[in-house]
């Protein structure tokens, strides 16, 4: 990898701090605390399919294995239980093993903010007034442009996973939530299904067959109640097949992902074990679990939502960027 | 032959549903649960169908062995461009689907790569740069040079350039053939 300078992006650069300065503008007046939190921790939420950097804090003889940390969840959710109310972090998260692309880079900016004593319903109209108050900011109007497709911010386009694969792939809900049926049906449709998980068949019929039409009919998309294995840390749903948990998308590009939060912890403990075995059984860097953070949601986490949004993607898709790369003056590639 | 589609590149040859296809991009995506995936743009060989598909990153993938081999750029007509072997001066006939934009960049007698297998010739290796010649540019208007500004100008193979201002006719460039950019003045 190398350093690059890239000063001829100074203009997009600006309209991208636009959108930095409009988010924390509309969370400063609708009252969320900024949180201001470290990137280093001795321990980590454990999550199968997310591989970390590792590094080592030094002094004399001591030695302490330290990991950038890949969402600012495990901090936020000790505050929430403490009583710290809605709040928000807005800076750097870290992925290894995910080479840098047009819509990614293993190190990037992330807004997370959580609202207390509300669900993912709640939040997916806060987080389309927040859009629209981007968009009136910078552009004076709740309509924009984004690599040739028209987007009117004034309403979602909403729908659930189920709705979506039945529409998009042809999928039943019965296929859907049927591992069997599921891996036969891609089998079916020409998949190489030998070896593969009925999760990795499914975020491969998603990302080939359904992302590409989100966000494209002229409004923002909003996809919710996925299957609880796509969900491990969101509030099940009665039907007990799926949970609280939405994503939203602009032009085909995925901006956000949100939970109504877990609480209950021993449900949430078993959730981190499973993911922990995960990531042993995938050769993953093997980092001390956040065992304070377990103790933290026994003492009970207020019921609350939470959502995670790539911050490099929500300017590309307000300043009409074709990519991150044209929105930064320095970039490591 | 197979590689992992998490290690796919650019310009590799493909069996994908018992077809030859030239991977023409390939980007790294994580949804986060289930396989990391490769979102690729594929181009069948034959037909020149460009297709969108998206690969396990851990799935095998069976590639093509192809040879690159020193050709001729000989001349294209509305579909094909044609090219001679040279040493055993065979001609070989690439669609123009398949050679891409860059051909408005060839220049008849230069020595390019040709993409074979089994004999038959699927595509040409883009060259990292080409040197032309510029046949027709305007004179920048005095005081029109600050800044980034550029003005249109056509080389010697008939394709159109963003140069810089202080160009002029006569001159030779260099261009990536790839993005269709002016690189800098030729050295003499």
């Amino acid at each position: 990898m190398k350093i690059h300078t890239t000063i001829k992006n100074r203009e997009a650069y600006a309209q991208y701090l636009q959108v930095l300065r409009g988010v924390e503008s509309f969370l400063l007046t609708h009252r969320y605390l900024k949180l201001d939190l470290p990137v280093l921790s001795p321990a980590l939420i454990p999550e199968g399919y997310l591989e970390v950097f590792e590094t080592e804090f030094r002094y004399m003889d001591r030695r302490e294995k330290l990991y950038l940390t890949p969402s600012p969840e495990l901090f936020i959710k000790r505050l929430l239980v403490a009583g710290v109310g809605d709040c928000y972090y807005l800076g750097k998260s870290f992925r290894n093993s995910e080479p840098n692309s047009p819509k990614h880079l293993p190190e990037f900016t992330m807004l997370e903010m959580y609202k207390v004593g509300k669900d993912y319903r709640y939040m997916a109209q806060e987080v389309l007034a927040m859009l629209q108050h981007l968009s009136r900011t910078i552009h004076g109007t709740d309509q924009i442009m984004f690599q040739g497709h028209k987007v009117s911010l004034a309403s979602w386009e909403a729908m659930t996973i189920a709705e979506a694969f039945e529409r998009y792939s042809a999928i039943s809900t019965e296929e859907l939530f049927d591992t069997e049926k599921f891996i036969k049906k891609a089998y079916q449709k020409g998949y190489v299904t030998e070896g593969f998980s009925y999760e990795d068949l499914w975020s491969q019929i998603y990302a080939q067959e359904i992302e590409p039409h989100l966000g494209m009919n002229g409004k923002p998309t909003i996809l919710f109640d996925y299957p609880v294995t796509f969900a491990a840390l969101s509030t099940p749903n009665p039907d007990g097949r799926t949970a609280q948990r939405f994503e939203f998308y602009i032009g085909g590009v995925e901006l956000g992902n949100c939970y109504s939060e877990l609480t209950d912890p021993e449900l949430q403990a078993t959730r981190l074990r499973d993911e922990y075995e995960l990531r042993k059984k995938s050769g993953k860097i093997d980092h001390p679990i956040d065992t304070g953070f377990v103790d933290a949601l026994r003492e009970g986490l207020p019921e609350s939502t939470g959502i995670a949004i790539g911050v490099d993607r929500l300017g590309m898709v307000m300043t009409d960027a074709p990519d991150i790369d044209s929105m930064k003056l320095l970039t490591i590639r | 032959m197979s590689v992992q589609a998490g290690n796919l590149k650019k310009g590799e040859f493909i069996i994908y549903q018992n077809d030859v296809w030239q991977v023409q991009k390939s980007e790294f995506y994580s949804p986060g649960k289930g396989a990391a995936l490769m979102r690729s743009k594929i181009k069948n060989v034959n037909s020149g169908k460009t297709i969108d598909y998206t690969f396990k990153s851990n799935e095998s993938i069976e590639t093509v062995d192809v040879s690159s081999v020193e050709m001729q750029y000989l001349y294209k007509d509305a579909e094909t461009a044609y090219f001679m072997h040279q040493q055993t001066f065979n001609q070989y006939e690439v669609p123009l689907e398949m050679v891409g934009d860059i051909v408005q960049f060839f220049k008849e007698g230069e020595t390019m790569y040709v993409y074979v297998h089994d004999e038959k010739p699927l595509s040409v290796m883009p060259p990292a740069s080409v040197q032309l010649k510029i046949i027709q540019t305007d004179d920048a208007a005095r005081g029109d040079t600050v800044g980034n500004a550029k003005k249109e100008a056509e080389v010697e193979t008939g394709a159109k350039v963003m140069v810089p201002l202080f160009i002029k006719q006569g001159e030779i460039i260099t261009i990536n053939p790839e993005t269709g950019e002016y690189t800098g003045r030729a050295s003499q």
